[in-house]
Parts: structure tokens; C-alpha cells; sequence
């Protein structure tokens, strides 16, 4: 279930701001668009009370250090409690734009170039997270925002980072599917042990054969049975049509993003975004 | 990593690895502090430096309660304990252990570190968690020194059993922050390893390790080194005594008694058979013109002895492996080694035909060896096209 807290609670609550828009919720905090007295559009994030503090404290601290344009810039981190009132948030820079939802469409496949330079900068983004040890582990394209040049951003690093294993898989099939349309075999089958920057990788690889194929490589709208059992042990999605007709090289390293153990997946977002470069948009 | 062969070693392998480096055979040396006190490991590790050699130690945790007189020599003796207790390490032991593999590795003015690590053994998440743990004391001595640190990756026989526990395994290893990989397959007692499946599986295994970008030392490879390139490999340990010739660990259980096979008479490395064969008493009985073939020349050729023996083996192999390493990626070292392999089966051929059939067996294993090398250039095609896209 999401954590949702209504417009105007939060205005009240946080009378510097002018809150301009609810953003999607996540069940782990309530996103809003405001503006603050200096009249720049930031993302207010309303943390919801299951969370650990000092777990995100510790987190919060990692994010600080993080500088990239591929990365929402973190701002401010604050929790703080008295009797009349309590306030946690995080605010991180709002990026305007659409998420990449809306420009992975099924049966519209983007132009090579394009993919080329989205995914080679989105792996910039992500290599910046794991030279900081932060495993996003909630890769999906609704927590990726497309600026007005096309440039991707990722956002609500690091929540997802506390989630435990049993949290992740709670998600319930059908249409309520969400993460797990992008979760790697070992989020299905493993342990929170088991999880790594290369299961960023695989979600990376999900989204990149959306976009070159115009179809979702495991999803058959049908269950999240069916979806976690093709994800762990089909390689169909090797031979749809769309993938073959694919230059080698992109399906090289798209079949391997996707590859079931992580040591066959590429070892890091650098390798990958080295490899894009390589290839080019050919 | 400098890329070649490496002298692994052994007992009594010290001398041998200095004569060779200084005829230029070699471009690094694997300590083995098994073999070596830490007062001759110092002496020697100065004069390997000095000839150009890069030089790691091997911290050998794989039968972590193992000690001798060597071993009790180094700073880290006190750890020398059943894994049981290992996981029981306090941050502060683990600190501490951390101190001596500083103090060990800086003496040596180590190269690299290889993190100490135990074998890793099917369905034992504690050993991953232990490596880990190991790796950590490691990993700070390499950021302290400023040199790479090796995830040590020895896949035990419970692991390289099966294709998917390798695979578990190695996925399980590479979460490591390592900046390369120090790698070994455990086979079976065979003196060289012939099961072509397990064979053809470390070549899968180390293919992905270098998959990672890292470099890969496979370690106790003998005359399997002549794989090790074409999987992808960065060096391979070569050392002249059997039991350097795949991992045993044997080497770190009770000793059986005193070795060294008696009065058999010594055995010759041939580059072309690529194995021994029992010299003057079977090559005599060669034609002349296999013979010529099966004799390959070495400075170590005369006075024929045993020690002779060790060192011509050790030249022949490091020499092949200098010039396959030397091959511009690791699909056509693979491709280097198909043909030697080749080559070797039509004289071993060529052996058989002439009647003498070799005492020691060694002409079993190049033929799965050559079946394994061509697998893994199929199967595997999209991880050599991957390799060389990085």
C-alpha cells in the first residue's frame, strides 16, 4: 500500500514550502512537488513512520556524498520530533519531465542512437551508486526521470536499500504488479545476501530490451508466478523476433544484463556504460 | 598483473624460481609460505624483485588449521585455526589479522594481495560470509599499500561437481570489491587433470571471472596453464612438483611419509607431447625422427637428473605459456592451445604406433583436453565476443 498523506495535511505541515503537486507515492513515503521561498521546484519527501530512523540516517549519509547529473541531487535530510509535531523528510532536487514510463511504450522500440546515449548515461548514474556502495535494488523506470534533453535521472536511491527481503517480495501478482516486472532472478529466489549491483544490472537490462524491442522480455501478462518463473529459468526472450534482428553487439550485451547468475551479468554500470560507448549508436 | 607465467611455489622451489628468472623464463613469483619462513620469504622476495618480477603471497587458509614450522614463522600463525573459530573473529582479531597480512605483504613488498579464504564448498553460506570477512582484513591492507587486492576463489570439489554450483559459487565470490581474482579448481587426485567435464568447467569458471574485467591468476595450473590463457586468464602458476599441478589439499594435510617416488628414473617435459614422458628408458625406444620430435631442447637438457628434469619442465612450460599469453586475446590463446593440443595427439599417435606405450599414462588427458578447449570456443562464443568488447 502506498503511504499517502493528503495535499493539504502536508502544506500544513510544512508551511515554508508552497506544494504544487502530489507526486506517485511508494509505500515508503509520500512525494511532493513544492517550491520554496526562493521559488526553486525541489521534491519533498514525506518518509513514512514504519521507517528506522538510524538506518536512514546511515543512508542518508552515503547519499550526501553523491554529485552526478544522472542522479537526483540529495538536498536535506530531516527528522525531528516534538510534541506537537513531527516532521521527516528528505528533499532532493525535482527534476521536471516525465518518468520513463512514458517513453518505454510497447511496440514502439526507440531509434539505436537514442537508447545508446540513455542507457550509457543512466549507467553513469548508476556506477556513481556503487562506487558508493549503494545497491538501489528498485531500478524501474517510474523511478527514472527523462529531463527535457532526454537525459535520464535516477531517483529514490537508497530507500529501497532497506527493504527487506521479505518487503520485496511481498508484492502481490497480477495487476497490481509493479517492481517485480524489473526484479533480477536472485530478488525471486534468493536472499538479501544474494543481491548486488548486478541486480541493478538486470533491471538495467529489462528496461534496455524494452526499449530495443518494444516488448517487456519476461512479462506475459499473466501472473507474478508466471513472470518470476520465466525471469528465473526462461530464455525465450532471446529468440523473440524483435531481439533477433538486433545488431550482435547489442544483443550480446543485452542477453547478458539479463543473464539468470549474477556472475555471467556484466560486473559494473562503468563496464556497461564502456561497452555503450564502444558500440556506439550503430 | 603482469601477464604470463608466474612460478608457483613448492618445496625447495626458491633456487629454482631465482635460476629461471634470471634466464628471463617467468614474469612473477607465487610465495608459498607453506614452504618458506617469512625470514627466507623477505631474503628471496628482494632478489625475485630484482630480476623484474612481480611477487604475491598466498596467505593458504584452505585447510585453515594446517600449521608447520614455516607457517608458525609469519605474523599471522595465531589464526592458523579451524574455520569453526575463524567465523568467530572479533573486529578487533580481525584487525589484528589485518596488521600481520600488512606486515607479511610489506615485507615482501608484495605486488598484490591475495586474501586469505577458504575453500569455497557447496550450499555453505557461512564460507561465503567467512571469505567475506577474510577479504575485508585483505582488502584494507591493499588500499593501505596501495597495491590491488586478489579475491582468493578455490572452488572445492563439492562446487565443481555440478555446473550450477559453480556458477552459485562464483556468483557468490564476485560480490567481492576485489581488483582481480586468485583462482583454483579443485580436481580429483589425478596427476594431471583429464575429466574432460571438469575440465572444460574450471575453463567455464575462469572464463567468467575474467568476464569481470579483472585479472585472473589461475593458480596450481602446471601444465594446464596451456588453458589458462584462453579462458581468459592473466597469468598461471607453474611449479615443477605434482602436487603444484592442480589444487590439492593434500598439500595442507598430515604429511604420508617422504616422497618423492624413489629411484624412478626422471621424467621429460615434452612441449610437443605436452607431458612427460620417462627419459632415456622410453624415448630410446622412439624411431629416431619422433624421438628428434619428442625430445624438446632446453638449457636443462644435460646432465640428466631428477632436479634437471624439474627445471626443463618448468622452462618448457613457462616458454609455451609466454607465447600463448602473447596472443591478442583469449579466443586465439584458446585457439593456441586447440593447436599444440592437436599436434600433440598426432605425435602421441605417433608414439603408439611405434609400440611404446608410456608407463605414466600421460596421453590421456590432451585428447579431452582438446574436446573441452573446443567446447568452450562454441558454447562459450558469446563470452570470448564479450571479453573482447571490454
Amino acid at each position: 500500500m502506498p503511504f499517502v498523506v493528503h495535499l493539504s495535511d502536508a502544506q500544513k505541515a510544512y508551511p515554508e514550502y508552497r506544494f504544487v503537486a502530489a507526486l506517485t507515492p511508494s509505500e515508503q513515503k509520500a512525494a511532493f512537488h513544492v517550491r520554496d521561498a526562493a521559488g526553486q521546484d525541489l521534491c519533498l519527501k514525506i518518509i513514512s513512520p514504519i521507517y528506522d530512523p538510524q538506518r536512514l540516517t546511515r543512508e542518508v549519509q552515503a547519499l550526501q556524498a553523491i554529485k552526478h547529473p544522472n542522479v537526483a541531487g540529495f538536498r536535506e535530510y530531516t527528522f525531528s520530533s516534538s510534541p506537537t509535531c513531527q516532521r521527516h523528510h528528505i528533499v532532493e532536487e525535482f527534476i521536471s519531465g516525465q518518468d520513463l514510463t512514458a517513453h518505454l511504450l510497447p511496440g514502439q522500440p526507440w531509434q539505436r542512437p537514442k537508447a545508446h546515449s540513455f542507457f550509457a548515461s543512466l549507467c553513469d548514474g548508476l556506477d556513481v551508486l556503487g562506487i558508493n556502495a549503494i545497491v538501489h535494488r528498485d531500478l524501474k523506470p517510474s523511478n527514472i526521470r527523462v529531463r527535457a534533453d532526454g537525459s535520464p535521472v535516477i531517483i529514490d536511491l537508497g530507500l529501497a536499500r532497506h527493504l527487506t527481503q521479505a518487503d520485496i517480495t511481498n508484492t502481490s501478482d497480477g495487476a497490481r504488479i509493479g517492481t517485480p516486472l524489473y526484479f533480477a532472478p536472485e530478488q525471486f529466489q534468493g536472499t538479501k545476501h544474494d543481491i548486488d549491483h548486478r541486480t541493478d544490472l538486470f533491471a538495467v537490462g529489462v528496461m534496455l530490451y524494452q526499449s530495443l524491442v518494444g516488448e517487456h522480455p519476461f512479462w506475459d501478462g499473466k501472473s507474478r508466478a508466471s513472470l518470476s518463473d520465466r525471469v528465473c529459468r526462461s530464455n525465450d526472450h532471446l529468440a523473440a523476433p524483435g531481439f533477433m534482428s538486433l545488431p550482435d553487439q547489442w544483443r550480446l550485451l543485452t542477453s547478458k544484463l539479463l543473464e539468470k547468475e549474477r556472475v555471467n551479468r556484466p560486473r559494473s554500470a562503468s563496464q556497461v556504460a564502456t561497452i555503450l560507448r564502444k558500440i556506439g549508436g550503430v | 598483473m603482469r601477464r604470463g607465467a608466474w612460478h608457483q611455489f613448492g618445496d625447495r622451489s626458491q633456487k629454482l624460481a631465482l635460476e629461471q628468472l634470471q634466464n628471463g623464463i617467468g614474469v612473477g613469483v607465487i610465495l608459498s609460505p607453506r614452504d618458506l619462513s617469512y625470514d627466507n620469504a623477505k631474503k628471496y622476495a628482494a632478489q625475485y624483485h630484482a630480476l623484474g618480477a612481480e611477487l604475491v603471497i598466498d596467505q593458504q587458509f584452505y585447510v585453515p588449521s594446517f600449521s608447520n614450522k614455516n607457517l608458525e614463522s609469519y605474523p599471522t600463525s595465531q589464526y592458523r585455526v579451524a574455520a569453526s573459530c575463524l567465523h568467530q573473529l572479533t573486529d578487533a582479531q580481525l584487525a589484528n589479522l589485518s596488521r600481520g597480512l600488512q606486515e607479511i605483504n610489506k615485507g615482501v613488498a608484495a605486488n598484490a594481495i591475495i586474501a586469505p579464504a577458504v575453500v569455497y564448498e557447496a550450499g555453505r553460506p557461512d564460507i561465503v560470509a567467512l571469505n567475506a570477512k577474510l577479504f575485508s582484513a585483505a582488502r584494507s591492507v591493499g588500499d593501505t599499500l596501495g597495491v590491488p587486492t586478489l579475491a582468493t576463489v578455490v572452488l572445492g570439489n563439492s562446487v565443481t561437481a555440478a555446473d550450477q554450483t559453480v556458477q552459485t559459487a562464483l556468483s557468490q565470490a564476485t560480490a567481492l570489491n576485489a581488483d582481480g581474482w586468485y583462482f583454483a579448481f579443485e580436481f580429483s587426485s589425478e596427476r594431471v587433470p583429464a575429466m574432460r567435464d571438469r575440465v572444460l568447467r574450471c575453463c567455464v569458471a575462469g572464463l567468467a571471472l575474467a568476464c569481470t574485467a579483472k585479472p585472473v591468476l589461475h593458480a596450481f595450473a602446471g601444465p594446464m596453464g596451456l588453458l589458462s590463457f584462453g579462458f581468459g586468464a592473466t597469468g598461471a602458476g607453474i611449479g615443477h612438483s605434482q602436487n603444484l599441478w592442480h589444487f590439492s589439499r593434500s598439500r595442507w594435510g598430515p604429511s604420508d611419509g617422504q616422497g618423492g617416488g624413489g629411484d624412478a628414473p626422471a621424467r621429460f617435459f615434452s612441449a610437443a607431447l605436452w607431458g612427460t614422458i620417462v627419459h632415456p628408458d622410453e624415448t630410446a625406444q622412439l624411431p629416431q625422427g619422433v624421438r628428434n620430435q619428442v625430445l624438446t631442447p632446453s638449457p636443462y637438457v644435460s646432465p640428466w637428473n631428477r632436479w634437471q628434469a624439474n627445471k626443463h619442465l618448468v622452462h618448457v612450460i613457462c616458454t609455451t605459456l609466454s607465447g600463448v599469453a602473447a596472443q591478442a586475446n583469449a579466443r586465439v590463446c584458446a585457439q593456441s592451445a586447440v593447436s599444440i593440443l592437436t599436434q600433440a595427439r598426432t605425435l602421441h599417435t605417433a608414439v603408439a604406433a611405434s609400440g611404446v606405450a608410456l608407463c605414466d599414462g600421460t596421453n590421456t588427458y590432451q585428447q579431452n583436453w582438446l574436446s573441452a578447449v573446443g567446447d568452450l570456443l562454441t558454447q562459450r562464443a558469446d563470452e570470448f565476443a564479450f571479453l573482447e568488447l571490454l
